[in-house]
């Protein structure tokens, strides 16, 4: 009841303030405010869906979709656009948390069997939807009048942005619910995994479809810009990491305003020098975890229990900005499309797990962890945005109308799956030998 | 500087330090003396706008400019919050439920009354009859100079000497005043037009609303988080709404800040305790981002070189003349004694400031921050210098 009365003030103060000042711009104080009542608001809807046995995070981000500008709009557009100053911050820091997470030592027993799965996954999934698309072409509001080598090039591209997955989000997840174990692992190297291939594809994709639409960007710099976005990110981060790590076994002072600057130096330098924030902020933690463990561990346990209010913030930004009108427009053919895509993930899984000799729940489960999507996704429908605008929107509509039905059941499912292994809290209370508990050999069954 | 002394820095001790494993590492034996590492950043000091200001004005765009314009103006959130923080802070710390509480706080108010007073009027002489083209009425600047120097740090209660002890909680009671003042100032020089006081005292007070109303949702939340870390959540999220609501509507984010940890202190339950613990771990590093920004927004012009020198002058003369009247309320000291020790400036008077500059964004207020920042730093070398040193234990 008290934290209802403090929600109502909350509310009814934003909503007095900012009607007040709305003739006036305040960049800053403006995404102070939004970032108080986000912050607070959010925090008691992820409350309420914990209580419902939904995850927080799904709360959030109903939050940001109930109040943000193409709803309730007590956030206002200017405001939710100000709540993704965020975003760089939350994802290096995210992503950077994922890294400190991967230890070498204790990965190296089921690493190939990890990577086995994440390329059998990736590539049949591809396969599958490229085919799918490429049959399915003429009823797609994408370019039907395309056929032959173009039609497969786009095919290909939009089945590359269709497989790609969220580690923002399974991280996140995994964060939030302090989910440690060997789901947990499995889910983190597959996302991860996915996430390198995918660039990679995305790339030979883009290339592919330049060549046969006889674009004048065909050809330049492939390998190089390929190179750079891959090794480039994560040499970048590896060598910031490396700098952090000998800050924190030589100096050890004043380490929070020294990761907020490794964070703001991944996704602010990283993205001007073309690199890959995620991937950058992954290579650092890693770095970190692998050269200074016991350094790697503490601070580890000290950030995740700090991230809730960047959790908070990032999934209620991105509620926010979540264009309800894409859904509305092609929602169907989104909702056919994202079905298919659940059903190749689970089955997918399934033959990656088996070729790979993984066997029992877990692998089971992992397809529920692989669901969700968000500004990877985003991100590579941008980039076809701006480069083939005749037809990038209309792919761009679909993708965003995906997005939104992936970020609201993608969390839900992998917190269901988190909870029917038995991981949830164990971050808080790990148990030994826990990270070995995926069985690697022949399939028994 | 004693074992505790190397703690007692703004924000105190880094949460996050603590949470390292000790390691056996040192470092060379020429970084070992405290004051050397304190002056490489590898320790905390007792000063930080010493070492942060100078990092922020060689990052800035006067500089190298790795702090760009547009950098800056993201940052604008975080010093909405850092604001508001400290108004919490001095919220927390006023206390006047015993007698000698009370006196304090009116040796405090007679104090900064008559710093602000005697660098307000010195300088409204000063600037009239210089015509300095600042752009801005004299009045009102020569207020908010005295504002920035009415603000005092007197470093720790070190427990040896009463005098110190008595000066520290002077120190931070003598912030209460300027910062309504400042609440008022800051709608006055805000306003596209000419403003009577009377309207602006008005504005003083819906800042009070947004404080009390903000302050009350918080109580109603801080004792009744599930966990840990949902309660940071909630005092981070009312910070930034005191600082954005505040901040959105033009008034001051320290005047709301103080309210809600008046409110805080006031009212049943343990929500101040629960606040300033909590502080401790957002504090530091919003402190380091105030003082780097306010380096950074620097404009080291004519006009700014210019108000420094009176503007240090000006202010040792006041702090010593307040802290002789100061003592004439609170006779545990000696006449004389209370001034020297109020003479490091800390950090306020930067953060009123910089509120200033971001409400007013033209070279005039750009070359008062700039003299303030330049007067902070004069006054902490000057209190090293003329604060006493060896007194008498208690």
């Amino acid at each position: 009841m008290m934290r209802l009365i403090a929600l109502a003030i909350i509310v009814g103060t934003t909503a007095v303030v900012s009607s007040a000042g709305a003739d006036v711009a305040r960049g800053g104080p403006g995404t102070a405010l939004a970032i108080g009542f986000a912050l607070i608001a959010a925090s008691l809807t992820g409350e309420l869906f914990e209580r419902l046995r939904l995850p927080r995070i799904s709360g959030y981000l109903m939050f940001g979709v109930a109040c943000g500008p193409y709803a309730s709009a007590i956030l206002t557009p200017a405001m939710a656009r100000e709540l993704q100053v965020i975003n760089g911050l939350a994802i290096a820091l995210i992503a950077f948390i994922a890294g400190l997470e991967i230890n070498f030592v204790r990965l190296r027993p089921q690493l190939r069997a990890m990577l086995t799965m994440g390329a059998v996954l990736v590539v049949l999934m591809w396969l599958s939807l490229t085919l799918l698309f490429f049959v399915t072409w003429p009823w797609l509001p994408v370019a039907p009048e395309l056929t032959g080598p173009a039609r497969f090039a786009l095919a290909g591209l939009l089945a590359t942005v269709t497989v790609s997955f969220s580690p923002t989000v399974s991280i996140a997840v995994i964060t939030e619910s302090r989910a440690r174990g060997p789901l947990t692992e499995l889910v983190l190297a597959l996302v991860v995994l996915a996430d390198l291939m995918l660039i990679l594809l995305f790339t030979l994709s883009m290339e592919t479809v330049r060549f046969a639409l006889g674009s004048s960007q065909a050809g330049h710099g492939l390998l190089s810009g390929l190179a750079w976005e891959i090794f480039g990110s994560f040499a970048f981060g590896s060598v910031v990491g490396a700098f952090f790590a000998l800050y924190l076994r030589y100096v050890g002072r004043e380490i929070t305003v020294m990761l907020l600057a490794v964070s703001v130096v991944l996704s602010q330098v990283g993205a001007a020098l073309a690199f890959e924030p995620l991937l950058a902020a992954l290579g650092a933690g890693l770095v970190v975890e692998n050269i200074a463990p016991p350094e790697g561990d503490a601070l580890r346990v000290a950030v995740e229990r700090g991230a809730l209010p960047v959790l908070v913030l990032f999934f209620a930004a991105a509620g926010a900005n979540l264009h309800l009108g894409a859904l509305a427009s092609v929602g169907l053919l989104a909702l056919v499309v994202a079905a298919v895509r659940l059903v190749l993930i689970r089955l997918s899984a399934q033959a990656g797990a088996r070729l790979a000799g993984l066997h029992g729940e877990v692998p089971a489960l992992a397809w529920m962890g692989l669901v969700s999507q968000a500004g990877v996704t985003l991100g590579l429908a941008i980039l076809i945005l701006a480069e083939f605008p005749e037809w990038g929107g209309r792919l761009y509509a679909l993708i965003v109308a995906m997005i939104a039905l992936h970020e609201m059941v993608g969390p839900i499912l992998f917190r269901a799956a988190l909870v029917r292994a038995g991981e949830v809290g164990r971050m808080d209370h790990p148990q030994p030998g826990e990270h070995l508990a995926v069985a690697a050999g022949p399939a028994t069954s | 500087m004693s074992a505790r002394e190397e703690w007692r820095e703004i924000g105190g001790r880094d949460v996050l330090d603590a949470a390292l494993p000790p390691h056996g590492r040192t470092l060379p034996a020429w970084l070992l003396p405290l004051r050397t590492r304190a002056a490489l950043g590898l320790a905390p000091v007792i000063a930080p706008a010493v070492l942060f200001v100078p990092i922020g004005a060689a990052l800035g765009p006067a500089a190298l400019n790795v702090l760009t314009p547009v950098a800056l103006s993201y940052l604008d959130t975080v010093v909405a919050i850092a604001l508001a923080a400290l108004g919490v802070f001095v919220g927390l710390a006023l206390d006047l439920r015993s007698a000698r509480e009370r006196g304090l706080f009116a040796a405090a108010a007679l104090e900064a009354a008559v710093t602000v007073t005697l660098v307000s009027g010195a300088f409204w002489y000063l600037l009239s009859a210089w015509q300095m083209p600042l752009g801005l009425p004299v009045g009102l600047t020569g207020l908010a100079l005295g504002l920035c120097a009415s603000a005092s740090s007197a470093g720790i209660p070190d427990g040896g000497s009463a005098t110190h002890l008595v000066a520290t909680r002077i120190a931070d009671l003598d912030d209460v005043l300027p910062i309504v003042v400042g609440g008022i100032a800051v709608v006055m020089l805000g306003a596209s037009e000419p403003m009577p006081v009377w309207q602006a005292t008005g504005w003083l007070f819906r800042t009070l609303l947004i404080g009390i109303a903000v302050g009350t949702a918080g109580w109603l939340l801080f004792e009744r988080a599930h966990s840990r870390a949902e309660r940071n959540v909630f005092i981070a999220g009312i910070l930034a709404l005191i600082g954005g609501a505040a901040g959105f509507l033009g008034l001051s984010p320290l005047v709301a800040g103080l309210m809600a940890g008046l409110l805080w202190s006031w009212l049943p339950g343990h929500a101040d305790r629960v606040v300033r613990e909590d502080l401790e771990r957002v504090q530091h590093p919003l402190i380091v981002v105030l003082l780097i920004v306010a380096g950074a927004s620097c404009v080291f012009s004519r006009e700014a070189i210019w108000l420094c020198a009176p503007l240090v002058l000006f202010r040792l003369a006041a702090k010593l003349a307040g802290g002789w009247l100061a003592t004439r309320v609170q006779p545990v000291l000696t006449a004389g004694e209370l001034g020297t020790h109020l003479i490091a400036p800390g950090l306020l008077g930067i953060a009123l400031a910089l509120h200033l500059q971001q409400v007013v964004r033209t070279t005039g207020m750009a070359a008062v921050l700039t003299a303030v920042v330049l007067a902070t730093l004069a006054g902490e070398a000057l209190a090293l210098v003329l604060r006493p040193t060896e007194e008498p234990p208690s």
